[in-house]
């Protein structure tokens, strides 16, 4: 230890002596960051997997542009398309490729009894647009069997579903698992069921020249924006877009229509408010328990700015300790999440957003403490 | 040799208005390198506040101020102030304030880290300090572990960090017995004489008479007195 102190500067051995110096406050100081950590992280977490969750479909395909019915606002709900718009779109130079897939709510009676709502997804198995991904049991090509689908593991429960072969019926007619996935969630709570866009249109009553949306592949180097914007004339009648923009308003359309969004950000500020002033208090405290010292330090020609190091230093030492502790229980809530409907997503990106965030938190529970030490009288120490 | 600190017709009033109170007028003096200055007087009669002016700790409201010669301005910013404190003056209170987490090397490496020495040699140099006034072998000792005279003396060393030219102590053997404030009365003397510090020292205590080789009285924030003791201690 005193090698180690031999090494700091001046600034650091203040802030570390003054916070170990006092355990009871440094742990409630501790214990409030690592509170707003854990908030902060599970909420921005939630929020994260909500949106990815609600455009899972479109960012596991790779179509370049959406044709859906025109209004459409998110993958989940639309009207339906005339099969004859896929000619036309084939038709418009630069497309390459045109797939039709359906989408589309259905009634799911479980084996013993008892019924669900769906989402059916029908895709064209021949091009793979669409398909599920992350199958951990079963083959997409036994989705050719007229009654075929495939479900994922997480709604296995839900569904009354625990084994490949279990026969259910969707909309009366009879239908049968061939496949597992895994960690497919829907937002809906209207879990997909994917199965061939033929199969899709039987079970939904669909004609058999009616989609939900198609999907275009452009040929390599045409010009994008071109493309879409002679689609959409060519068209008229229905929404053309690029794949992330539909993703992102299928995001934007379901965090904010259900409140889900506001209410996570609300209460990841919350932590952050918490934070700031839990900091703030137990820094404060300490800062004014140790004001002769302060006043001396200033006394011997100390500029400010050693006094605000000294502060900020502790701020710090606060916000990595807590940070560490917080992430390690954001950490626990996350693989606790991979098995259940409502994930909780932590990349790096939001790793480095929250590192941020908490330094900021401490940061500001800082000032206060910043204030009241600018505002010290040098002279005071000679009373 | 010339003085370090000059004061011209200074004063100092505290308050405004009804409540003002003239806690120093017209003091005119000049503090001399080399030797031990006495400042005495009565309770309330401005010694601190004489102090604390030729600190740079107080700005006066009247009269001017100079430093190695050179006139102070007379708006001086208080970092500037402090800017001047850090690298001319030392200090010693009567409470030593000492940082009581720290240890006694460093109590002392604080001083040297705000005078930006490089933090390898902060702890010899600190270790060198104490060794001087007598404290090797405490300098691992947090400062509720020593003896008031142990911590006046490295309230000494630390206000020593650096090398400043001028040493303020106000009251520095107030808090200590008669035996224990002679010696640290002893100790800034031979700074003085030894290393050329212009030492100020305002006391109460008769026993810290001796070692001054100038003894200003101040009176009702006036300076009645100046004068050098025939005999000195040293
Ligand atoms: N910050 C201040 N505000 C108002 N009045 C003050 C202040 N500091 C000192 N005074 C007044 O100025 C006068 C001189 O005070 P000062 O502290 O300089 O005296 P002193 O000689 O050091 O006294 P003592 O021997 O008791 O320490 C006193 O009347 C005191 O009450
Ligand atoms: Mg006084």
């Amino acid at each position: 230890m005193s090698r180690l102190d031999a090494d700091m500067s001046g600034t650091s051995l203040l802030a570390w002596r003054n916070l170990s110096h006092d355990r009871a406050r440094f742990v409630v100081t501790l214990v409030g960051v690592l509170f707003a950590v854990l908030l902060m992280g599970v909420e921005l977490g939630l929020l994260l997997g909500f949106a990815r969750t609600t455009s899972g479909l479109v960012d596991h395909t790779d179509a370049d542009l959406w044709i859906t019915p025109a209004g459409t606002t998110n993958v989940d709900i639309a009207g339906r398309l005339d099969e004859r718009r896929r000619f036309e779109a084939l038709a418009v130079p630069g497309v390459a490729q045109v797939d039709q897939l359906m989408m589309q709510f259905a009634f799911w009676r479980k084996p013993d009894g008892g019924t669900e709502s769906v989402s059916i997804v029908g895709f064209n198995l021949a091009t793979g647009q669409g398909r599920p991904w992350n199958l951990v049991q079963g083959a997409i090509e036994d989705l050719q069997q007229d009654d075929a689908v495939i479900v994922d593991r997480l709604y296995a429960a839900k569904l009354g579903v625990t084994a490949l072969g279990q026969t259910v019926e969707i909309n009366n007619r009879r239908a049968r698992v061939v496949g597992f996935t895994a960690g497919i969630r829907t937002f809906t709570q209207s879990p997909y069921v994917f199965t061939t866009h033929r199969n899709a249109q039987r079970f939904t009553f669909f004609r058999p020249d009616q989609t939900t949306y198609l999907l275009v592949r452009l040929r390599p180097n045409s010009d994008a924006a071109a493309v879409r914007d002679a689609l959409q004339a060519r068209l008229g009648r229905v929404d053309v877009r690029f794949a992330a923009d539909f993703a992102r308003a299928a995001q934007r359309y379901w965090l904010i229509t259900t409140g889900a969004g506001s209410a996570l950000l609300l209460a990841a500020l919350l932590g952050l408010v918490v934070g700031i002033v839990i900091v703030g208090q137990t820094l404060y405290a300490t800062t004014v328990d140790r004001l002769p010292e302060y006043a001396t330090l200033r006394a011997m020609g100390a500029p400010n700015r050693y006094l605000y190091r000294v502060i900020l230093k502790q701020a710090a030492i606060s916000a990595v300790f807590g940070f560490a502790g917080g992430m390690l229980l954001v950490g626990l809530v996350v693989l606790a999440s991979t098995g259940s409907t409502v994930a909780v997503a932590m990349p790096p990106g939001l790793i480095a957003v929250l590192a941020l965030l908490t330094l900021c938190m401490c940061a500001l529970g800082a000032l206060v403490s910043i204030r009241r030490v600018t505002r010290i009288d040098p002279t005071s120490v000679f009373q | 040799m010339s003085a370090v600190i000059t004061l011209a017709e200074v004063g100092v009033t505290y308050g405004r208005g009804a409540a003002a109170l003239a806690a120093l007028q017209d003091v005119s003096l000049a503090i001399q390198p080399g030797e031990m200055t006495l400042l005495l007087g009565p309770s309330g009669s401005g010694k601190t506040s004489l102090l604390q002016v030729m600190g740079c700790l107080l700005r006066p409201s009247r009269g001017r101020v100079q430093l190695f010669g050179e006139t102070l301005a007379p708006d001086l910013g208080v970092e500037a102030m402090a800017a001047l404190r850090l690298a001319h003056i030392g200090f010693v209170f009567q409470h030593y304030n000492l940082f009581p987490t720290l240890k006694a090397w460093e109590n002392v490496a604080i001083a040297l880290d705000l005078k930006a020495l490089p933090r390898a040699e902060q702890r010899g140099q600190s270790l060198r300090l104490l060794e001087r006034l007598g404290l090797a072998d405490r300098a691992e000792h947090y400062p509720a572990e020593l003896s008031g005279g142990q911590k006046q003396r490295v309230a000494i060393a630390r206000a020593l960090a650096g090398g400043p030219r001028i040493l303020l102590a106000d009251e520095p053997t107030a808090a200590l017995d008669g035996k224990t404030g002679q010696g640290v009365a002893a100790t800034l003397h031979e700074l003085a004489h030894g290393a050329g510090v212009a030492v100020v020292v305002v006391s109460h205590d008769p026993r810290v008479e001796p070692f001054g080789d100038r003894v200003l009285h101040l009176e009702d924030g006036r300076l009645v007195d100046d004068r050098r003791p025939a005999r000195s201690s040293a």
